[in-house]
């Protein structure tokens, strides 16, 4: 059995892409082994990411199958350009990345950064979203190929690779830069707030959208399409069509374009790396030795909970009242939810028709389009959004809900109280939703109509996801990345929160229609039914919900406790 | 009728995992005031058995009592008389040491003063004041065990059950430890904690269990256990590890 002493056998061999790819394979393998929850969802996942690449591709298959021209580049530039926005800025502020390669794993391999980056690069391309994108974007294929013929599809088929790649990187990129922000806690704030900007350009975007498409004007928009087309938003999903109308130099440029911007992403992307990679060990302790100010319960209640009784229920809302704000995953999703909430519905009532008249009557005109029944369903929306950021409450804690589980808290209670410090932050978000919203649109008596439907959906939402978060918690992974998610939670996260919105506009349902129905009236009924609606389904939740929580106690902490 | 009832019973805990069985049935008797070590190798099954008989991890089979009342049965008047420091769970670290004492106390459903009292006097002896208001989760190791046992301790519960209490804990935070729970033994307490330092066992302990492979496989008094041996010998011998290497691993040395 003895081994001859010898010393390393030259040099190492060279660890490439495809040792990341296959580690990633096999860690998304590992994952599904005996899980039969996992592996139905991930189906479910699969099966949903087809339909709409499907969709996709018809959208930019069409202008080819069709025979017309003036089109393909309006899908191409636009529909393209929206798939490298929604790349940037989707994982911000929705969905986070998928680490399964954490990069701090490496962190004390002798890799070169050129092999990490490349390395995690080529596993991030190995996922359901991407070859969704992929098969959208091979719309584009179609369209350049029956337009230009052979040479024209090879070329747009190397620009949608292009794309593909960019539009991964880009992600990768952004994430990464704003979790490094995130972590600092001087910057801290600065990047909660640039999030929040980044997460506002979903207006502007959509005003302007809706602005061109009322305005209908061909021509400008064709202009418009030709300058996204040389930016790399458009760059890679064009080169194809340029390629078809027969200049051939055009397509070469843009794919240099693409593959300029994809590095400068890289090498942003390798840069904030080697700070999360050794951000986990360096951020050294920043003790705060200040001087307590009264006794421990003193300091454990903050102001906003202050009016709280010293009790059980005063003390789990105090705690989640800190917690809102001390966990950046927490902070990041209340962030979220005030400048969604603020944006979507302004968007929704005014956006489209102010933009398209360009007149100083814009305000007029937007009151005359909308309606009562339109605005409560925009409020509806803006309500079930910001409910259901309670969808996975007890993943936030983790394992350190063992903490009730050994107190015996009872279901109830910690249901009701956790309600409760989140309605703290987020009820006067959505109160200066409602009063915005009825001020911009011109009608301040409707003021009742929105913050009547605010309510009542938020609290059917709440009573939704107290349900939901009992019965369908997932473990959150333990890591600094307030973007980071578990390997086959992508799936299971959006499931979630698709199931407990829908159901939460269901319930929210009979406001609206008594808002379409009841006309006049309904402005003096709106705000009291709504406020007694709402409170009344978050009640009867915490109440139903508290039962099934009593049940499964443990069940839920080894759900939301991370596997290692 | 707390009194007449041992501190802890188990009687036939088990648990499995999947395909794989954790733990196998285990039968334990812990008598009131005792300081009782759960000895076992790493993956034997120590920490899923504490985590059964304090109600963290609904077992597939078997009961546990603590002061008489059933844990999974009567889990409100069990819960009360237990104060638990579970292994490889985390706090809630984002409240500084003070906070974290005022949200366990307060959670327990006791007075605020008498929170307030007992986390200063908690914090103090065990040397977290200098913390400030940093929070737990910037703590180190032997920090964040220090807090965790003054969690525990502060509803002043009948039966302390410990998991790993001295690991990752540097010798002066150990000592303390150590004195800490010898007061609260003295004071009529009983303490149950899971190791695998066998020196800390031993200086402490009146009674040791050794759990392998999910069952119990020697129980006693710890004289009883180790007779005239050292506690290591009996707990190489009954856990059937190898004490040394032969020729592998040969390239180690050059």
């Amino acid at each position: 059995m003895a081994v001859a002493v010898t010393p390393p056998a030259g040099p190492a061999r060279r660890v490439t892409a495809w040792h990341f790819v296959r580690l990633k394979l096999r860690v998304l393998g590992n994952n599904f082994r005996g899980q039969g929850r996992r592996i139905v969802l991930f189906v479910v996942g699969v099966l949903v990411g087809l339909w709409f690449a499907s969709s996709g591709f018809l959208l930019l298959a069409a202008p080819g199958l069709a025979g017309e021209s003036r089109y393909a580049l309006l899908t191409a530039a636009f529909g393209g350009g929206l798939l490298v926005l929604g790349w940037l800025l989707l994982p911000l502020v929705f969905f986070g990345v998928d680490e399964t390669l954490d990069p701090a794993r490496f962190a004390l391999l002798p890799l070169t950064r050129r092999t990490l980056v490349t390395g995690l690069y080529a596993a991030a391309l190995v996922s359901v979203p991407v070859l969704a994108t992929l098969l959208t974007a091979s719309g584009l294929v179609v369209t350049a190929g029956a337009l230009g013929g052979w040479a024209a599809a090879l070329v747009a088929l190397v620009g949608v690779v292009g794309g593909l790649l960019l539009c991964v990187a880009a992600a990768r990129a952004v994430t990464s830069a704003f979790a490094t922000m995130l972590r600092s806690r001087r910057v801290r704030d600065l990047a909660a707030a640039l999030l929040a900007v980044v997460a506002a350009l979903f207006g502007p975007l959509q005003i302007v959208v809706m602005a061109a498409v009322r305005r209908a004007d061909w021509d400008r928009l064709t202009g418009a399409a030709r300058v996204v087309g040389w930016t790399p938003f458009g760059a890679p999903w064009t080169a194809g069509l340029d390629v078809a109308e027969g200049r051939a130099w055009a397509a070469a440029l843009k794919l240099l374009i693409t593959a300029l911007a994809i590095g400068a992403l890289l090498l942003w992307w390798s840069r904030s790396l080697e700070s999360a990679m050794v951000g986990a060990v360096s951020t050294g302790p920043a003790r705060d030795r200040r001087g307590a100010v009264g006794g421990a319960v003193a300091q454990l209640f903050p102001g906003v909970a202050g009016w709280a009784r010293r009790d059980r229920f005063g003390v789990l809302v105090a705690r989640e009242c800190r917690y809102w704000w001390r966990d950046a995953r927490r902070r990041t999703s209340l962030i979220t939810i005030a400048v969604v909430g603020i944006f979507v519905p302004v968007m929704v009532n005014l956006g489209g028709s102010r933009f398209a008249t360009g007149s100083g009557d814009a305000f007029g005109e937007a009151a005359a389009n909308s309606s009562p029944a339109l605005v409560s369903l925009s409020m509806v929306f803006v309500g079930v959004l910001a409910s259901v950021t309670l969808a996975n409450q007890f993943g936030f804690d983790g394992s350190a809900y063992a903490a009730n589980v050994l107190a015996g808290v009872p279901g109830r209670l910690e249901l009701r109280a956790r309600m409760t410090a989140f309605s703290l932050y987020v009820v006067p978000m959505l109160v200066a939703v409602a009063v915005v919203l009825a001020v911009l649109l011109g009608h301040p008596a409707w003021l009742g109509v929105t913050a009547g439907a605010l309510l009542a959906a938020y609290g059917s939402g709440l009573a939704i996801n107290a349900f939901v978060s009992v019965l369908g918690a997932y473990a959150l992974p333990e890591t600094s990345n307030p973007f980071a998610m578990n390997t086959g939670a992508g799936v299971a996260r959006s499931f979630f929160a698709l199931l407990s919105m829908v159901s939460s506009a269901a319930a929210a349902v009979p406001i609206v229609v008594a808002a379409a129905l009841l006309g006049d009236l309904w402005r003096w009924l709106a705000l009291p039914l709504g406020l007694a609606y709402g409170l009344g389904a978050a009640l009867l939740g915490s109440y139903l919900a508290g039962d099934v929580l009593d049940r499964r106690m443990p069940e839920l902490l080894a759900a939301v406790t991370p596997r290692r | 009728m707390t009194d007449q009832h041992p501190a802890l019973v188990l009687r036939g805990l088990a648990k499995r995992f999947d395909s794989k069985v954790a733990v196998a049935g285990v039968d334990l008797d812990v008598p009131a005031g005792s300081f009782y070590g759960l000895l076992g190798p790493n993956g034997a099954g120590k920490t899923t058995t504490l985590s059964m008989a304090v109600g963290l991890l609904r077992p597939d089979a078997g009961q546990a009592r603590v002061l008489g009342y059933d844990v999974w049965a009567d889990p409100v008047h069990a819960k009360g008389l237990l104060g638990v420091m579970p292994d490889g769970v985390r706090l809630f670290d984002r409240l500084s040491g003070a906070e974290l004492l005022a949200y366990h106390g307060l959670l327990r459903g006791m007075d605020p003063a008498v929170v307030d009292q007992r986390a200063a006097e908690l914090l103090d002896v065990l040397a977290l004041t200098d913390a400030g208001r940093t929070l737990v989760v910037d703590y180190s190791a032997g920090m964040k065990k220090k807090i965790g046992l003054a969690c525990a301790l502060l509803h002043g519960p009948r039966l302390l059950v410990l998991d790993e209490p001295f690991e990752a804990v540097d010798p002066v935070s150990a000592a303390l430890i150590r004195d800490i729970l010898h007061r609260y033994v003295r004071g009529g307490g009983t303490v149950v904690f899971s190791s695998h330092v066998m020196e800390m066992v031993e200086r402490l302990c009146s009674h040791v269990a050794i759990l392998a492979e999910g069952r119990i496989k020697r129980v006693g008094t710890l004289d009883q256990v180790r007779g005239d041996r050292s506690l290591e010998d009996v707990f190489v011998q009954v856990v059937g590890g190898r004490t040394a290497t032969g020729e592998e691993l040969s390239w180690l040395s050059r």
